[in-house]
């Protein structure tokens, strides 16, 4: 069975006229890394709230389609009883601190005391996401002193000590520096490689063409495409919905060169150097 | 500073007691001289939590404190040394005012009162984590989720002043003057109220949420990173003061 | 138009130097500041505005000595656009709103409404002047926010994270916006990490590490110093690493350049 289904997902925020989302309907299959992209209201954020339960249950609003993960029905369980599935990391690191403890390990360990946990468990499994994350060396200190690139490492650390399966994360590093953005992709990665479902709403087109297996575009609230990233970012209509492609695509379109043997243009740094050099020569 | 609690760390009996009795101790220094209204007794009170304060080595940590208190105190002394109504006997003459007896007697009851009060509240607050205690009461039953408030109020509210600088600093950048007499800096703050209070509701909204997918409110029963802290003496301490109490209430019946 | 001299700060006395040493001039050319977070690009600018005065050194700007200005003061020359428009904004109306930095720096109400509506029209929001600006989304407070510190029209205007959490439609703005403001013979500084956006739009370069400026000078030379840029934790664009692997000997800014480049290959 497929890890995500979305059937017909409609919501309206309660003091909204329009549809945040409008009809939405796909599947992901467990392991999957997908990209959401979109413009700044086509509803990428509500999509990555709908995946965890705060669409509906924080909000209200009207709901309307359906919503599984990993089986379970969103609209009928608890967040609480969701985010032992899905866990979300938001865009801000600073409100993802609780505040209520005085250490990088106390603050992973708050959400397994929170779900119940047998004190061995918290403990190992708080040890192996600080290892995993790596960010051991700075277990002890205040969760207020890190650095964002830290913060947001202990979040998603946080998140993945609960063993979702899946992984939602909403623009994790639009309030990084380039160092601290690149720490959080590779974790990410990492944990993509480890078999956890990830879905990414991003801006930043070349790190969804490189890490995405796929890439689902947004607009007005319904999907507009839902496919990998070369077929996604080779459409000539991209900017119609608001989104630019990653610059090498760019360059390549404008020189029409497309990868050999393909029908669509190269997405990454390597894939546009290897396109063009075959032109230049 | 990155928590304003009051706690201050130190290697002391006062220290290892659970905080529990602790706050059983600031309602024993409260009912004591209460049940048994004498100054002797009150200053036997104040007596045994100043000495405990110094033997929790936090005394001088109390001195900001206790000149605060003092200072309000002082005008009461004043005011009543000179304007009870049931003021009769002169003490002394200044001049054309004079301090009566009565007036100064009632005064010395109230400042006793509220030192007693002080002080017992001091050893909580000097001697135990804010975490400590919220750990303790919510073993005991209360919420886990007050307990969450109560404790992260010590850590956000630094969080909250510095994000006050940062919008303090954005409205002196379009020209807004800080620097200079009180209705100046009156005037400045008023632009600060509207930022400071929406960020807090905003950040408030967001912590929520993130609070929400770590299972904040699971139903399922709470679990907890460390062990129970075992303190010494608590049970013995506690079943003292019962007695302590019990004894003045029948000292009093009977006396 | 600023002249820094031997500039050094730190937060507390006697703490670690967030800043040491640092010299530089800043003429008509639109420069940016990039370095890791914690490198000082913040705390520079804040000293340049007067928000802060310095431990050590000069700072001059069109020969006044920041240090005897206060930061009010300042606000006549140097506007500063913050990055979270949630942070300032106060009044009831989009106008007014606008307005205030005006009439603080004591332009008559007459000047600062023409001001604060021409600002308004650059940034596309002179049809909600009414509008309470909590009911505007988060990509138009920023806009918002940028109009408040161009309606003071200063000589020089800093942006503090321009494009942070912007989409294409955002950034175009602010590329326009910027441009506006060159036009108009300002110098325009900012503090930023997205590298494309730099090279597109800032002829100059500075680049911040560990309180020290390590690497000054025009945009181009700036993002053709790899092992610099690597030091200070930061990358060329992504088309000017594509240009480098392609064997083009020149340092390439935008995906113009690469193909007018490669057009004559």
């Amino acid at each position: 069975m497929k890890k995500i289904i979305v059937e017909g997902l409609k919501y309206k925020y309660p003091l909204s006229d329009t549809l945040a989302l409008a009809d939405l309907s796909f599947e992901v299959s467990e392991g999957e890394f997908i990209g959401i992209i979109g413009e700044n209201s086509a509803g990428k954020s509500t999509l990555c709230q709908a995946l965890v339960g705060l669409v509906p249950h924080f909000y209200k609003g009207a709901y309307g389609g359906k919503v599984f993960v990993d089986g379970l029905e969103v609209k009928s369980h608890s967040i609480a009883e969701i985010a032992l599935k899905v866990g979300m990391v938001f865009q801000n690191p600073f409100t993802q601190v609780t505040g209520s403890k005085m250490s990088v390990y106390e603050e992973i360990a708050f959400g397994l005391e929170n779900i119940g946990l047998p004190r061995l468990e918290i403990i190992e499994r708080t040890n192996y996401v600080l290892n995993l994350l790596k960010i051991e060396k700075v277990k002890d200190h205040n969760p207020f002193d890190l650095s964002g690139g830290q913060m947001q490492r202990m979040a998603i650390a946080s998140i993945i000590a609960m063993k979702p399966d899946i992984l939602v994360l909403d623009e994790p590093t639009s309030q990084l520096d380039p160092a601290g953005s690149e720490e959080v992709f590779s974790a990410i990665q990492k944990l993509s490689k480890q078999g956890i479902t990830v879905i990414l709403a991003e801006h930043k087109m070349e790190k969804v063409a490189r890490y995405c297996d796929r890439v689902l575009l947004l607009n007005n609230g319904k999907s507009v495409d839902f496919d990998s990233p070369e077929k996604v970012f080779s459409r000539k209509d991209l900017e119609d919905h608001g989104v630019v492609a990653p610059v090498y695509t760019r360059v390549c379109k404008a020189l029409g060169v497309k990868m050999a043997a393909s029908d669509y243009y190269p997405v990454t740094l390597e894939d546009a150097e290897r396109a063009l050099r075959g032109r230049m020569e | 500073m990155k928590s304003i609690s009051l706690y201050v760390e130190r290697d002391s009996f006062i220290h290892e007691v659970d905080p529990i009795t602790k706050m059983i101790y600031i309602l024993f220094a409260l009912l004591i001289p209460i049940i048994l209204p004498s100054f002797t007794i009150s200053f036997l009170c104040l007596g045994i939590s100043l000495l405990l304060l110094v033997m929790a080595k936090v005394i001088r940590k109390t001195v900001p404190v206790f000149s605060f208190v003092f200072l309000v105190l002082i005008t009461v002394v004043i005011i009543q040394g000179l304007f009870k109504p049931e003021n009769e006997t002169v003490l002394f003459q200044m001049g054309p005012l004079a301090m009566y007896k009565e007036g100064l007697l009632y005064a010395l009851t109230i400042t006793l009162r509220v030192m007693n009060i002080v002080s017992s509240f001091m050893i909580l607050v000097l001697t135990t984590k804010p975490s400590d205690l919220v750990e303790a009461l919510v073993r005991k039953g209360m919420s886990p989720r007050i307990g969450y408030v109560i404790v992260s109020v010590f850590q956000i509210i630094p969080e909250m002043m510095s994000s006050m600088g940062t919008i303090t600093d954005a409205q002196r950048a379009r020209g807004m003057e800080t620097e200079g007499n009180v209705i100046v800096r009156i005037k400045a703050f008023v632009p600060l109220l509207g930022p400071v209070i929406l960020g807090s509701l905003i950040n408030t909204k967001e912590r929520a949420m993130a609070l929400e997918v770590r299972g904040f409110n699971s139903r399922a029963p709470k679990t907890y990173l460390y062990e129970e802290k075992t303190y010494t003496h608590g049970r013995l301490v506690q079943s003292v003061m019962l007695l302590l109490v019990v004894g003045a209430i029948v000292w009093r019946i009977f006396a | 138009m600023i002249k820094v001299s031997n500039l050094s700060f730190s937060y507390k006395k006697g703490g670690p130097q967030v800043l040491s040493g640092v010299n530089l001039e800043f003429d008509k050319r639109s420069t940016a500041i990039i370095g890791q977070n914690g490198a000082g690009k913040t705390t520079f600018v804040k000293l340049l505005k007067g928000l802060l005065k310095p431990d050590e050194g000069e700072i001059l700007v069109h020969h006044f000595d920041a240090k005897l200005k206060t930061a009010a003061e300042m606000a006549r020359t140097i506007g500063l656009v913050f990055q979270n428009p949630n942070d300032q904004i106060f009044k009831r109306t989009v106008l007014e709103e606008v307005m205030f930095g005006p009439l603080n720096i004591k332009m008559g109400k007459h000047t600062a409404e023409k001001q604060a509506i021409k600002a308004l029209k650059m940034v596309e929001l002179e049809d909600k002047l009414e509008m309470n600006p909590h009911d505007l989304s988060l990509s138009e407070k920023k806009l918002l926010c940028i109009a408040s510190v161009v309606a003071m029209d200063t000589d020089i205007i800093i942006f503090d994270e321009p494009t942070i959490a912007q989409d294409h439609h955002g950034k175009e703005t602010i590329r326009y916006i910027i441009h506006a403001l060159k036009e108009q013979n300002k110098l325009v500084m900012t503090i930023i990490h997205d590298m494309e956006f730099v090279a597109e739009n800032f002829e100059r370069t500075v680049v911040f590490n560990e309180g020290k400026v390590l690497l000054d000078g025009d945009t181009r030379f700036v993002f053709s110093q790899k092992d610099t840029l690597n030091k200070a934790k930061v990358e060329a664009p992504g088309i000017t690493q594509l240009a480098e692997k392609l064997g083009i000997k020149n340092t390439i800014l935008t995906v113009e350049e690469l193909i007018r480049v490669s057009g004559t290959m």
